[in-house]
């Protein structure tokens, strides 16, 4: 079955969905016309499946931008004139795409726009914690929270309506727990929203001079009020049971208060949020009438800051537990155990701790590491080569995607992490400080599709200054760490419709690189010498060149393997040849290398793809292929996601 | 098959061995038996050959993470990632484990024996099978984590919860190509 099958299945069922595919769902049951996003763990599966379910019905459109502030001024364009528009991200890319934000909060929309930012706690796919509902309190865009991913397709369906109701733009904030749990969801009916786009001249109403804009401004927080209202009614917002304590409990927080109470059997009334922000004013001046008010919700104490100010202008004395008087923590998520500890505390009902003794075992960590057959291993292994032959010292400037990974000994390649697009324009940064010293090399490591999100202005910035930089472009035709998306270097077919491909090499050589190199990232010999090439050139002339490093992503190539039948080789090593010097499991250090009890190398075959890296990188001639196939290596140099 | 209260499963292992396809299978078979499910799974960053823990909670509940010392059962596709998450567990869980030792990947770390990590695994009620090995044999080491379930299925409270019958409807679902290897699978790790 395809991984989305469910989007598009029929109403009345009820199916396992994760939490992202439900809100696909949702805007689908909601009639979306238009989505433009750019991945980012958590988010990426909603456009994903709005991907697959447009290659099935003909509709939404969808597009993959080329960052994120291009897809939510993409999406905003087509709201402007009418349409139901989406624009998904993680939480980093509202910071991309924070200038289109709050400009659209002030102009509003004619059709509807719903901005999804997927948060992500504790940082298990991501450079910072962030709660992105204080983007919309800063920008007065009002905020969805879903409670749960339960209530994700609901609220996503929610968000897109009353966004055309408000005629403004609704953030439909998610994080982890929510965008990847998987749960039970009914199907409702797909709705084909029929909305021609419509535009009539009138600057005043659709653009931002300062003139018209501080009218805007003035209309925006009028418009405020009324939706704190409106948000008091809206139906995935309840009050339920009744007791003298208030827990209000937003977004995902509401599934662990629910639980938490159940369990302790506790008599509360339950204030269960899904509108944060502006939280609706009917909840806010009924918390006025409890004495202790407990809130549960994952990030910042947003809510409770709206509670407290709301108390204390009402010059109320109740007592409120929450994240600002550290009744919970503020980073990382939600514990179930945690909130059931407050309520119970709160409401002097005994909790047993289950937690039982921490056995110290001393088990080594497992950081992910770059794939079995990945060509940034053969690449990062031939450019250490090369750094270390030449007798300069290189700082690593480095960026976000699967070369992060990088960072694990032995290859040690990411010196620097900071942003998307940063090796290249903070690397300059350091190119430039350090310009007087002649041994200093800064190295910038970007992938393909980090590339075209912001490295392009980044490698303009560096050429325009003749920065003495080497570049290496990683370009493994996806965005991988996400989950292969395409990206403009691949070009291909959405359904019928064509995307052109963007070549890369033209790019750089437009922009005014004079030293371009194009290497095989599975070749070792052939990456040492192209990158060989490139470093000398930075050195002499002191200025920027840059390394095309190209392979495909052994998954992606994998998969094809398998589609088309290919049969993928194995490698084994020959004991007789072997003689433990360890070069291949401590310098090259391939996953499926391991090292046995005598010091010899032994492959595991159910990690091996056959990749032939570590022929190249034996002195010995050790490891050798069950068997040769000249269609795999052209597939581990072509292969692009489908 | 009506089912009371609820049962917290750890699925644990190493980014790529299948974990939240098994966990997916695991909701799919428990929709089917009309048990309500939540799985909180790991994705992107932390796939990539790293450590991997996926949440799967059946019955009645509603958030959706596992707190520590709460676990019933724990399924894991590897020893050492088995024994990383050991403080999920309550004191009277089982724990189902391939018989499976992958070292990290990191130059001259130290790693603990597989006679170490069993003892220590030994203080709960453990059933070890070598599914990476039998999945190798059945010719697609990706089957491993069916061999797993079978196992579980068989010998734990996972089988209370969800039936064969509805793990092998499931598999047929949703992948009708490979379901003849996955039921094999399957029943491997039930023999």
């Amino acid at each position: 079955m395809p991984k989305y099958q469910e989007v598009i299945e029929e109403a009345g069922r009820t199916k396992v969905m994760l939490g992202n595919a439900a809100i696909a769902r949702g805007f689908l049951e909601a009639g979306l016309q238009y989505a433009a996003s750019y991945p980012g763990t958590p988010s990426t599966e909603i456009t994903e499946a709005l991907e697959y379910a447009s290659s099935k019905l003909g509709w939404p459109y969808v597009e993959w931008s080329v960052n994120e502030k291009v897809a939510l001024e993409s999406a905003a364009g087509a709201a402007l004139v009418g349409l139901r528009a989406f624009s998904g991200m993680k939480h980093v890319g509202l910071n991309v795409a924070a200038d289109p934000f709050f400009s659209i909060a002030y102009l509003g929309i004619e059709g509807a726009l719903v901005v999804v930012s997927a948060d992500d706690p504790w940082m298990w796919s991501s450079q910072n914690e962030q709660d992105n509902r204080i983007y919309g309190v800063h920008a007065y865009v009002p905020v969805i929270e879903p409670r749960g991913a339960q209530e994700a397709k609901e609220a996503a369906k929610l968000s897109l309506d009353w966004s055309a109701r408000f005629k403004r733009p609704i953030l439909l904030r998610i994080t982890t727990r929510i965008a990847h749990t998987r749960v039970p969801i009914s199907l409702g009916s797909l709705r084909k929203h029929e909305n021609v786009p419509f535009f009539q001249k009138n600057p005043k109403r659709y653009t931002l001079v300062p003139e018209f804009a501080r009218e805007h401004r003035i209309r925006l927080l009028e418009d405020w009020e009324k939706i704190r209202k409106e948000f008091s009614d809206f139906p995935l917002n309840t009050i339920e049971m009744s007791g003298s304590v208030a827990v209000v409990a937003s977004g995902i927080g509401y599934r662990y208060a629910k639980e938490a109470i159940k369990e302790l059997e506790a008599d509360v009334t339950v204030f269960g949020v899904s509108t944060p922000v502006p939280m609706p004013s009917k909840f806010l001046e009924k918390l006025t009438e409890y004495d202790e008010i407990i809130v549960i919700e994952e990030g910042e104490p947003v809510v409770e800051g709206q509670i407290r100010s709301h108390l204390q202008a009402r010059d109320s004395n109740a007592r409120v537990y929450g994240k600002m008087d550290g009744s919970l923590r503020v980073y990382g998520e939600l514990d179930l155990s945690e909130v059931r500890e407050l309520i119970g505390r709160v409401l002097n009902i005994k909790v047993e701790k289950r937690r039982t003794e921490i056995i110290q075992l001393n088990i080594p960590p497992r950081p992910p590491v770059l794939c079995a057959g990945c060509p940034y291993r053969s690449y990062f292994y031939a450019l250490k080569r090369v750094i270390n032959r030449n007798r300069v010292n290189p700082i690593y400037s480095g960026d976000i995607g699967c070369y992060s990974l990088g960072i694990s000994p032995p290859f040690e390649v990411q010196d620097i992490i900071l942003d998307m697009g940063a090796s290249i324009s903070a690397g300059g940064g350091i190119a430039k400080a350090f310009e007087g010293d002649p041994k200093t090399v800064v190295v910038s490591i970007i992938g393909d599709s980090t590339f075209f999100h912001s490295g392009v202005e980044s490698l303009i910035n560096v050429v325009y200054n003749q920065i003495p930089l080497l570049v290496i472009i990683l370009d493994n035709f996806t965005t991988a760490m996400t989950g292969h998306q395409p990206h403009p270097g691949i070009g291909g077919f959405v359904g019928k419709r064509e995307r052109k491909r963007i070549d890369i090499e033209g790019v750089i050589r437009g922009i005014g690189v004079e030293e371009v190199e194009v290497v095989d990232a599975f070749d070792i010999r052939n990456s040492e010498e192209g990158t060989e090439k490139a470093l000398k050139y930075v050195l002499e002339h002191r200025k920027p060149a840059v390394v095309v490093a190209r392979g495909a992503c052994a998954l992606v190539a994998l998969a094809e393997a398998r589609r088309s039948g290919v049969d993928v080789p194995k490698y084994v090593v020959d004991e007789s040849k072997c003689t433990a010097c360890g070069i291949c499991y401590t310098a090259f250090n391939c996953p499926a290398i391991l090292k046995k009890e005598d010091g010899k190398a032994w492959i595991d075959p159910s990690l091996c793809i056959g990749c032939g890296q570590c022929e190249q990188v034996c002195p010995f001639g050790a490891f050798v292929p069950t068997f040769k196939n000249e269609r795999w290596d052209q597939l581990l140099r072509t292969a692009k996601p489908r | 098959m009506i089912v009371e209260v609820k049962l917290n499963v750890v699925i644990t292992g190493v980014g790529g061995q299948g974990l939240i396809t098994l966990a997916n299978v695991i909701a799919n078979a428990a929709l089917r038996e009309g048990v309500n499910s939540i799985v909180a799974e790991t994705h992107g960053l932390s796939q990539r050959g790293g450590t991997v823990i996926v949440h799967v909670r059946l019955g009645d509940v509603e958030a959706p993470l596992i707190p520590k010392g709460e676990g019933d059962l724990m399924l894991s596709m590897e020893l050492l990632e088995a024994a990383r998450y050991l403080d999920f567990l309550s004191k009277d869980a089982e724990i189902v484990v391939n018989d499976y030792l992958l070292p990290p990947p990191l130059p001259g770390i130290e790693v603990p024996s597989r006679n170490f990590i069993l003892n220590v695994l030994n203080r709960w009620k453990v059933f070890t099978v070598p599914a990476t090995s039998k999945a190798l044999q059945l010719g697609d080491p990706r089957s491993a984590n069916m061999v797993l379930l079978g196992k579980a299925l068989k010998h734990t409270k996972l089988g209370e919860f969800i039936s064969l019958n509805s793990v092998l409807e499931t598999v047929r679902e949703l992948w009708p190509k490979a379901y003849e290897i996955n039921k094999r699978a399957i029943e491997v790790g039930m023999a």
